[in-house]
């Protein structure tokens, strides 16, 4: 259904099978350069976010996070809290979000990366991705795209429904995140798909992959030839980063060593090149079933 | 969203309207359908403005739905541009128009124009006027400044005592808007009393100003922002940017007069204890002398755009003696602050849009004064309280032709003049002891200012039931209270103005009690209660 009521059944629904979305401006973000990380949950999406924020303001960025989860655990290791979400806030003021001001939810974390997670309903409950639209749509009507020169989305698990693709219509440049593994391959497929669909209207484009958690890339990198991808950053299986984690700060806080210095130096170069503007890459998604017959050991 | 025959502010794109209309070299193109442009006579016949608003608004109508409507807009783009030629252009949607998804903004900004063309994104859903207006200064201000903005890690600006060692300080006034309440006199207002201090004014913003004039903003030591609706946003902004210090005292009454006299005294070290204490208000005198000690305790009920209603209630608080019995505002922006205001007055605040609720309020807490928008004076007229307006959304009237600032000292005169006259108006209390036996005071006489037809005097029935003889604006009696006919006669000695409350407190008094009926000794004891 549109606006005025009239179904709409012309044709293919432009953006993905079964959603019509309206447009929204692409103008409105203005100068910052938006990523959307997205990938498998648990695969490591908001260890990378918070790791990429941290090293976009180690280039002297200002960088804006903004988790959107319902979890809401993507800035913790850049707040070393679990700041209120937007919703919890909304909530106190019984919803007039005009009541709202950037400093009741926003939040300054390490090396002054900006913070906000969005929230959500509670678990298995309420629409969650409504929740994401509102937020973003907050933050633009608080400006906080505007004096920012990074804006970094990190977004739940798969792009399960329109509300969780809101972060595509906003970002220039979407991520994933996948291990070396079936499961984070085979979601990322289905991402790619998603985010192909968005480029159709959206400025939006696959800049590549940053495989996580995984000594080998040998699947990865076969996948992404073949579909065409591109890796742009590698973590190995670094137990500094799950020990990070439980410290509850990012690695640029860590005590020195050889691991901590590869994995920052990946997260530095990702940053890097990222600000220097990532290619755009023209993804062609399997279908599942080929994908299935595709990884393998044979 | 509710249905609703009256708002106290319009959507978004009025207080885009409101920015254009108040600044001059700018026009705004509105992509709008036909009809919206009626609230160009929000211009001409309340505010009595000599011009049009600079607005064309590109009028699509039925027939247009079905085909490019964002041809439509890029055409009118270009016709204005080519008729108007401003300095700037902004391009914003009417609310229905955001519905067509053209991006109206995104659309002209990619036209090519050779002026700035500010692309406004208005929330027409939402978010209102006030936001509408606030947003547009801040996206001219940003988009005319931006290139301005000093570079990451240049070299700070000194504190403004360091800036102006060897002259006089520059201060930008600014949130002044077309269709803010006096805004055109409180400019004048302050720009005499900045000068008195030895404050020069660099410019005033957006009322009068050009987009020239606005990439001048940076080169003032200070800004005040006196209007925080519509000008907080930019301010924020300025202050983020350019290290510009904003002083956000707001002159209006004695105390918020000196209150802003002493910030600007901090940020440049300006004695101001002269200025201070001299002042050229009479209020302070006035509220204390003899005449006026019959104010003490009028219980006042505020209502209107944040500013002036915090404003208003300390005034009435702190200045005149009043006691403020409810405080609301229809500006949710600022809602934070009005409810801190009204926690020092030990009132909840009533924050709404809804001026059935306000009318709800004003008929439950029965005030002696009303001070707020056009709308409460239509609430108190219907309940014949005397009122005030205070605030935008305001009426003709409230755009005098002579000189009525609310900012300043003058302001405090006016302001005075115009909250005590309602109440006053020959009605001291003396003078009707002395001659309540005469014709014109009868029992039944309203102010005669308040236009309400007197009533004919009724000849005094056996028993007067209370809900035969309360006045509409009474509150309900306390159930199974009756006035004998002798306690009914006795309070009618009592001057009209203060017999509401004195009513209202003996049944009070009755209901608590369990006393069926009120003779003339109910009356004294409830009337030695309350003196206690």
């Amino acid at each position: 259904m549109n606006n005025f009521g009239i179904p709409v059944t012309l044709g293919q629904p432009p953006d993905g099978e079964g959603s019509v979305q309206v447009l929204e401006d692409e103008a409105i973000v203005g100068r910052a350069k938006v990523f959307a990380v997205y990938g498998k949950g648990g695969i490591g999406k908001s260890t990378t976010s918070s790791n990429l924020s941290a090293a976009f303001s180690k280039l002297g960025k200002r960088v804006l996070q903004i988790g959107c989860d319902p979890k809401h655990d993507s800035t913790f290791t850049l707040t070393k809290c679990l700041v209120p979400t937007v919703i919890d806030i909304l909530e106190s003021v019984q919803f007039h979000a005009e009541e709202l001001r950037p400093e009741d939810y926003c939040y300054e974390g390490y090396n002054g990366v900006m913070c906000v997670e969005a929230g959500g309903p509670p678990a298995g409950t309420g629409c969650g991705g409504y929740v994401v639209g509102q937020t973003v749509k907050l933050l633009k009507q608080h400006h906080l795209f505007e004096d920012t020169d990074v804006v970094i989305f990190d977004v739940l698990g798969d792009v399960v429904c329109g509300g969780f693709a809101t972060p595509l219509q906003h970002a220039e440049r979407a991520l994933i995140v996948a291990a070396n593994d079936f499961d984070s391959i085979f979601a990322m497929n289905r991402i790619a798909a998603a985010i192909m669909a968005k480029a159709k209207n959206y400025k939006v484009r696959i800049a590549g992959v940053v495989a996580n958690r995984s000594v080998e890339t040998d699947q990865i990198d076969r996948f992404a030839d073949a579909v065409g991808l591109k890796r742009l950053a590698h973590l190995p299986d670094l137990d500094v980063i799950r020990r990070s984690r439980l410290k509850k700060c990012t690695l640029f806080e860590m005590d020195t060593s050889p691991e901590v210095e590869l994995a920052r130096a990946q997260y530095m170069q990702l940053a890097a090149a990222l600000w220097a503007g990532a290619e755009p890459l023209t993804v062609a998604p399997m279908r599942d079933r080929d994908i299935f017959d595709f990884l393998g050991f044979d | 969203m509710q249905l609703t025959v009256w708002t106290y502010e319009g959507p978004p794109h009025i207080g885009a309207m409101r920015i254009a209309a108040s600044m001059n070299a700018v026009h705004c193109v509105l992509h709008a359908p036909q009809g919206d442009t009626y609230a160009d006579l929000l211009f001409t016949m309340i505010e009595r403005s000599e011009r049009r608003p600079p607005v064309s608004y590109t009028t699509f109508k039925a027939r247009d739905m079905g085909t490019d409507t964002a041809e439509l807009l890029k055409t009118r783009v270009q016709e204005t541009y080519d008729r108007f030629r401003p300095d700037l252009l902004l391009v914003g949607e009417a609310c229905t128009a955001e519905l067509l998804q053209d991006q109206a903004g995104g659309l002209a900004e990619s036209m090519g124009l050779p002026i700035p063309v500010v692309p406004l994104e208005l929330s027409a859903f939402s978010r209102q006027e006030n936001w509408g207006a606030s947003e547009t200064f801040y996206q001219i201000v940003r988009r005319v400044l931006h290139a301005q903005v000093p570079a990451p890690g240049s070299a700070p600006r000194a504190p403004v005592s360091e800036r102006c060692a060897n002259r006089r300080p520059l201060a930008n006034l600014l949130g002044a808007t077309s269709l803010g309440f006096r805004c055109r006199d409180d400019v004048v207002e302050l720009t005499r009393l900045l000068d008195s201090i030895g404050v020069d004014v660099n410019l005033v913003a957006p009322l009068g100003a050009t987009p020239a004039d606005i990439a001048r903003i940076p080169e003032a030591d200070f800004n005040c922002c006196l209007y925080p609706e519509v000008a907080a946003s930019a301010c924020g902004w300025l202050e983020r940017m350019f290290k510009q210090p904003t002083v956000k005292a707001i002159p209006i009454g004695f105390g918020g007069t000196r209150d802003f006299l002493r910030e600007i005294a901090a940020l440049t070290g300006i004695d101001v204890s002269a200025a201070v204490a001299a002042g050229t208000s009479r209020l302070p005198w006035y509220s204390r002398s003899v005449d006026s000690t019959y104010l003490t305790g009028k219980r006042v009920f505020i209502f209107a755009d944040a500013t002036h209603a915090i404003a208003a209630a300390r005034i009435c608080s702190e200045e005149l003696g009043f006691k403020v019995v409810g405080l609301g505002t229809y500006s949710r922006e600022l809602a934070r602050e009005v409810r801190a205001a009204a926690a020092r007055y030990r009132v909840e605040a009533l924050i709404t849009d809804d001026y059935l609720e306000v009318e709800a309020q004003v008929a439950a807490l029965h005030p002696e004064l009303v001070l707020g928008s056009q709308m409460e004076r239509h609430i108190a007229k219907r309940f014949g309280v005397p009122c005030a307006v205070i605030s935008a959304p305001h009426h003709v009237q409230d755009c005098p032709a002579r000189y009525a600032p609310q900012m300043g000292f003058e302001g405090t005169n006016v302001i005075f003049d115009t909250w005590v006259h309602p109440l006053m108006m020959g009605l001291e209390e003396h003078l009707l002891t002395m001659f309540r036996g005469d014709a014109e005071f009868h029992d039944e006489a309203t102010p005669s200012h308040l236009h309400s037809p007197a009533k004919a005097r009724a000849t005094t029935p056996e028993t007067v039931s209370v809900a035969d003889s309360s006045p509409a604006a009474d509150p309900a009696p306390a159930a199974g209270v009756v006035w004998s006919p002798e306690g009914e006669r006795e309070l009618k000695k009592i001057p009209f103005f203060v017999r509401g409350k004195a009513r209202r407190n003996t049944e009070l008094f009755a209901a608590e009690r369990g006393i069926q009926t009120i003779t003339v000794e109910t009356l004294y004891d409830a009337k030695a209660h309350f003196g206690r």
